[in-house]
């Protein structure tokens, strides 16, 4: 177990800069998840935490101990590859035992700690054959059996699980998650998949074009994203981003938009639209925030009722996607599979502002006071 | 009508097979036919030759021509037969098959896996090595062995060997370990393995089709050189394809076909054996890198 400590760093290929100065600490034990579109320099930045490349400035530290010039070797980390990459001529059983051969591990300790590692994987059946003889599933297994085997003090997983199915990738993270809770280490995870990334972290780096836009733990990301990036790439289906005018109503500020008719809705955080009075802004708010009209919410602070026009449905089982336009905007809502909407119908939908926020359009920054 | 039909096409199948075996086996006979004359008047006598034509079969079967060649014949003042020959090029292509193949291996491994600044020129420039032609590096190269102290001995040979088939070997390595996934060398570094290491016990195991095919590939190169064993061999250093040059412009009398048709199977004896061992590696070899393994 080993706190984190990146600061300041930065890589440039010739003129191209890769990571703009990247900053980013974590406490011993946390699970932190880097996630960014490909090309968002999260693979740069896991590579340069390996020791496989090096900055081109700023240092990198893992548990007080600034490493950023060591070898790979001595830095004291696990890496799990999304392609696996496991030792071809070798069997399970000396793929796992291979870096603590490197490090002069006598033999008969060798043994005990690839049994203890094939019991805690369930691959104890496994230990003889060649990666060539075992599934997806199971050589992501041996991949992590590898990296457990050495008890390193961080690990590093690369997108471990984007080879396998849907199905797969679901199970294995919620046994990467059990063995965290388990084994209590530090971990850093790079995914492209944004529920990987609010389901497994403690805390969220989200990146792109080689700055860290955010860092937080999954609800703060998911409620109080900085920018329109942020909130756009984190949740799924992606948050509604709608065109309103400030207006004052009732002695506060308020947006208004233009649904089926002119619609005035409520916005918690009044301090940060005072100077955006009579001026456009971005509303983002949630699918989850326009259902159907809710009995018990009716009449709460920020909860509005709306009239829209349904231009699709999408059925999910437990949810049914309602798509409208807003303002010019297409707008996701999630309503009870039992509400009847129709597409080319008009119908009411209760409007949660609660945990509405706002961008400023010109540089798609967060209002806030 | 469809049944018609399809008999009718199986019908025009069966005469184009036919006619594709007549063709094939038309090629096989033009391409073996040098070989069968070859073997054919290897085993008459020089009585037989001189009366007969070149495909009649011997009336009987005389090894004496191939134990002559073997060790009796003379080429230029020597009568000693290929026998030494024959072991003199061992003793050139053996080591010069190693050493050529075991640096291409390590070239291979570094320009693919351990890239440094301009290692991409180094292999562009390496590459230029294979379009040299033999006769280019003569002068210099008998130059060089003169100041290296080693001209007209078996070392030299083997030098200027390993020196002309380095560019060969680390391009043919090169290619396969570039279909290897770096994040392989990349684990191995994090488990803490080291330059040599990683070599020998991650990416040399892999490494036995490549192999096949260099060894192959540089066998059949330096068994059959005639302009470097002609050029840069002493008198006692020659090997085999220069022996058979001798033997047969060196004749006493009436001119042996049978013994210098027995030389030259005898000179061409190891390479037609590596490829009937190796041949099927040598195809799956080359094709490796070409399909996603």
């Amino acid at each position: 177990m080993a706190s984190l400590v990146i600061e300041n760093v930065k890589k440039r290929y010739g003129e191209t800069e890769i990571l703009k100065g990247i900053n980013i600490s974590i406490e011993p034990g946390e699970f932190l998840i880097l996630v960014g579109p490909s090309g968002c320099g999260k693979s740069t930045l896991m590579n340069s935490i390996a020791g496989l490349e090096d900055v081109s400035e700023g240092r990198i530290l893992i548990g007080d101990k600034d490493v950023t010039f060591s070898s790979p070797k001595d830095r004291d980390i696990a890496m799990v590859f999304q392609s696996y990459a496991l030792y071809p001529n070798m069997t399970v059983a000396a793929n796992i035992s291979f870096g603590l051969e490197m490090r002069k591990v006598p033999k008969e300790e060798r043994e005990a700690e690839v049994q203890r590692v094939a019991d805690m994987l369930q691959i104890g059946h496994l230990l003889k054959r060649k990666p060539a003889q075992l599934s997806g599933g199971q050589r992501q297994r041996v991949a992590m059996g590898r990296a457990l085997a050495r008890r390193p003090k961080m690990y590093l997983f690369d997108e471990p699980l984007s080879n396998l199915d849907a199905k797969l990738r679901v199970e294995m993270r919620t046994e990467i998650k059990k063995l965290h809770q388990k084994l209590g280490t530090t971990i850093v995870y790079v995914t492209h998949d944004q529920i990987e990334a609010m389901t497994l972290a403690d805390r969220i780096a989200v990146m792109k074009d080689g700055e860290v836009q955010q860092l937080g733990t999954p609800q703060e990301i998911y409620d109080n994203p900085t920018n329109l990036f942020v909130a756009g790439f984190m949740g799924s289906p992606a948050m509604n981003f709608v065109p309103a005018k400030v207006v004052e109503q009732n002695g506060a500020y308020a947006l208004e938009l233009q649904a089926t008719k002119p619609t005035v809705l409520p916005f918690p955080d009044q301090e940060s639209l005072k100077s955006y009075l009579g001026k456009e802004v971005l509303l983002g708010l949630r699918p989850e925030m326009i259902t159907e009209p809710q009995p018990h919410k009716e009449g709460a602070n920020f909860v509005v009722k709306a009239d829209i026009d349904v231009e699709v449905t999408e059925p999910m089982g437990a949810d049914t996607m309602v798509l409208t336009r807003i303002s010019g905007a297409e707008v996701n809502c999630r309503s009870n599979p039992a509400y009847p909407a129709k597409a080319g119908e008009t119908i009411p939908m209760m409007f949660d502002t609660s945990k509405a926020v706002a961008f400023d359009p010109a540089n798609g920054q967060r209002i806030d006071g | 009508m469809s049944n018609v039909a399809k008999r009718q096409t199986s019908g025009l199948d069966k005469v184009l097979r036919v006619a594709l075996y007549v063709c094939l086996l038309g090629m096989a006979t033009v391409y073996l036919a040098p070989f069968i004359v070859m073997l054919l008047t290897s085993l008459k006598d020089v009585e037989e030759i001189r009366s007969g034509t070149l495909l009649s079969l011997p009336s009987s079967l005389d090894f004496s021509a191939w134990s002559k060649a073997w060790n009796g014949a003379c080429t230029g003042s020597q009568c000693e037969g290929m026998a030494p020959y024959f072991f003199n090029s061992f003793k050139i292509v053996i080591p010069a098959v190693a050493i050529s193949t075991l640096l291409g291996a390590l070239n291979g491994y570094v320009i693919s896996h351990w890239k440094f600044k301009g290692s991409d020129l180094f292999f562009a420039a390496l590459l230029v090595g294979c379009f040299i032609p033999f006769q280019v590096i003569l002068l210099p190269m008998a130059r060089t062995l003169g100041w290296l102290g080693i001209a007209n001995t078996t070392t030299g040979l083997v030098m200027v060997h390993v020196v002309y088939g380095v560019a060969f070997t680390t391009l043919f390595f090169r290619n396969f370990y570039q279909s290897i996934p770096v994040e392989l060398v990349k684990a191995a570094r994090l488990d803490g393995a080291g330059f040599f290491t990683i070599f020998y016990r991650i990416i040399l195991p892999v490494s036995t089709p490549i192999i096949v095919v260099t060894v192959i590939w540089q066998f059949t190169q330096i068994w059959n050189d005639f302009l470097f064993g002609v050029a840069f061999s002493g008198f006692d250093t020659q090997p085999v394809t220069v022996a058979l040059n001798n033997l047969v412009n060196t004749s006493f009398g009436g001119k042996e076909y049978n013994v210098d048709m027995a030389a030259a199977i005898i000179a061409a004896l190891p390479t037609l054996l590596v490829y009937v061992l190796a041949g099927k590696y040598f195809v799956r070899g080359l094709t490796a890198g070409a399909v996603k393994g």
